[in-house]
């Protein structure tokens, strides 16, 4: 029994203090960011690369999660016989909740797994070690540019991931449940007003930041050859979903609060 | 002018790596820190550009204590002493022109030289870094992996000599390479040292290697000074891992060069 209270004790401890180097690493590069002025160019080679990288898979993630979600809440609604408002409700689920959340997942496998093992690999092979014997923070110069890069283009790709989705989504609602496309637009602004942008923007937003730290702090941080560079994309991905979904919760808590302030 | 390394003491968790180790480098000389694999000869060439800081002692370059530094002190540091490392640790997303020219354009370089270089400027220094190397311009626009290993190690050595550093650091300057490329990597340290009279620390494991070109050799083992001295001091002592390390080295000598 105290072995086992030892064990949690020490992951605890563990998980802490990773948790801890993680927050000062992001403080560290959140202050970066506002010293640097000037060359833009980086940043938005990034936005490009990693938008155009991730459109595909956001487009397809759109199409289906809006899809699935009309099946579902078609059969819902049949019963209440209010299959009127299937637009509304899956617009404002898409929006607010569902898209942010899967479109970021996606964005933590796709680019955050990239941008761990660009790093890690930069760290064993001693470039980024280069980089600053010759002068230049490899903050500033590194991991700047991904992180502004990731944070914007993941608010790009929602944007774009949502009016797909409900483009898919009013298809379906066609194709599959025989609502006209009017009948599937007229309540949608009885459920997504404002609020329900913003929320989605606000998270959107968010995840991005979780998904570009994360993944900068594990690969900036990788040790020991390929291994380590396989376990830094490895805890990249895990800890980007734990803290994803971490913050979801306490997001989601929270806009509902002040929900009333958009309004 | 020079580095010295006051009672420096380093440990990695429980690990200790470099146990109250002192030792100095005079000015023009090639001294090579020899020793087996993870005996902290690499943590020793990092401590003196900062890169890593000890638990406890002193590392002075040009009278300044670099554990006491902040990062524009740092930063004037690193662009008096290049560091050539094991790994070419070229940027695979810039050309050769970009790499080698990389240390020129920071802040340090324009505040050392109290103007920014001109584009033109830039090239040409390039292109002379290039050819110290035995490499020629033809190479300029070209990607890190469009170059065999010993041509990225060129090219590395160019883009640390570009900023005309005081100090050149060697980790591992070797590994990896044939042993045509590595007698011509041996020969351009000491080619460099003496055309350039700047001060060369290499850290190596290959003993033929430090007695070609060695001034001085310092055998690190157990996180300590095992031995310190010039060449002919080190093939007289009667350490068993010296010995270990002189015996299959010196029967692939002539005998005068015994």
């Amino acid at each position: 029994m105290i072995a086992l209270i030892r064990a949690l004790g020490a992951m605890t401890h563990g998980f802490l203090a990773e948790f801890g180097r993680f927050c000062l690493f992001t403080r560290t590069v959140i202050r970066t960011a506002a010293r640097t002025r000037g060359n833009l160019r980086p940043v938005i080679e990034q936005i490009g690369h990693v938008s155009y990288r991730s459109l595909p898979t956001v487009a397809f993630a759109g199409v289906f999660v809006g899809a699935i979600l009309v099946l579902q809440f078609n059969e819902m609604l049949k019963e209440y016989d209010a299959g009127i408002f299937l637009g509304g409700l899956n617009t404002s689920s898409v929006v607010r909740e569902v898209g942010p959340l899967i479109i970021s997942f996606l964005l933590a496998g796709k680019i955050g797994a990239f941008i761990a093992a660009e790093l890690g690999t930069m760290r064993v092979t001693e470039q980024i070690d280069a980089v600053e014997c010759l002068g230049t923070n490899p903050i500033q110069f590194l991991i700047v540019p991904r992180f502004a890069g990731i944070v914007v283009s993941s608010m790009l790709l929602l944007a774009l991931g949502l009016m797909i989705s409900v483009a898919g989504s009013m298809t379906v609602a066609t194709l599959v449940c025989g609502l006209n496309p009017l009948q599937y637009l007229s309540s949608v602004p009885k459920f997504t007003g404002v609020s329900t942008l913003v929320a989605g923007m606000i998270k959107s937003a968010v995840y991005g930041t979780i998904v570009a730290s994360v993944s900068c702090f594990y690969g900036f941080n990788a040790t020991g050859g390929a291994r380590g560079v396989g376990r830094a994309v490895t805890q990249a991905a895990i800890y980007t979903n734990l803290y994803i979904l971490i913050a979801n919760f306490v997001l989601s808590n929270l806009l509902d609060r002040l929900g009333g302030l958009f309004k | 002018m020079s580095i010295a390394f006051w009672e420096v003491t380093k440990n990695f968790g429980p690990k200790r790596i470099l146990d109250n180790v002192s030792f100095d480098v005079a000015t023009g000389e090639i001294l090579f820190i020899l020793g087996k694999s993870g005996m902290g000869k690499s943590v020793t060439l990092k401590h003196i550009v900062g890169v890593l800081k000890p638990d406890s002692g002193a590392i002075i370059v040009d009278g300044m204590n670099v554990t006491k530094l902040d990062e524009d002190g740092l930063a004037e540091i690193r662009r008096r002493c290049g560091m050539v490392f094991q790994h070419p640790a070229l940027l695979d997303s810039l050309t050769v022109y970009q790499n080698v020219s990389f240390g020129l354009r920071t802040p340090q370089f324009a505040r050392t030289l109290r103007r920014t270089l001109s584009e033109e400027e830039i090239r040409a220094r390039a292109i002379e870094k290039l050819a110290l190397v035995h490499l020629g311009p033809e190479l300029l626009e070209r990607r890190p992996q469009e170059l065999s290993y010993g041509m990225q190690k060129r090219v590395s050595l160019a883009r640390t000599l570009a900023p005309e550093p005081r100090y050149l650091l060697f980790d591992e300057p070797t590994t990896g390479l044939d042993p045509v490329t590595t007698n011509a990597v041996n020969d351009l340290i000491l080619e460099l040292s003496r055309k350039l009279k700047v001060t060369s620390i290499v850290v190596s494991h290959d003993m033929a290697c430090a007695l070609k070109v060695a001034d001085r050799i310092l055998v690190l083992d157990q996180a300590r000074i095992l031995a310190w001295g010039t060449v002919p001091e080190i093939k007289r002592s009667q350490e068993p891992l010296i010995r270990d390390f002189l015996s299959e080295t010196l029967a692939l000598l002539p005998p005068e060069e015994r």
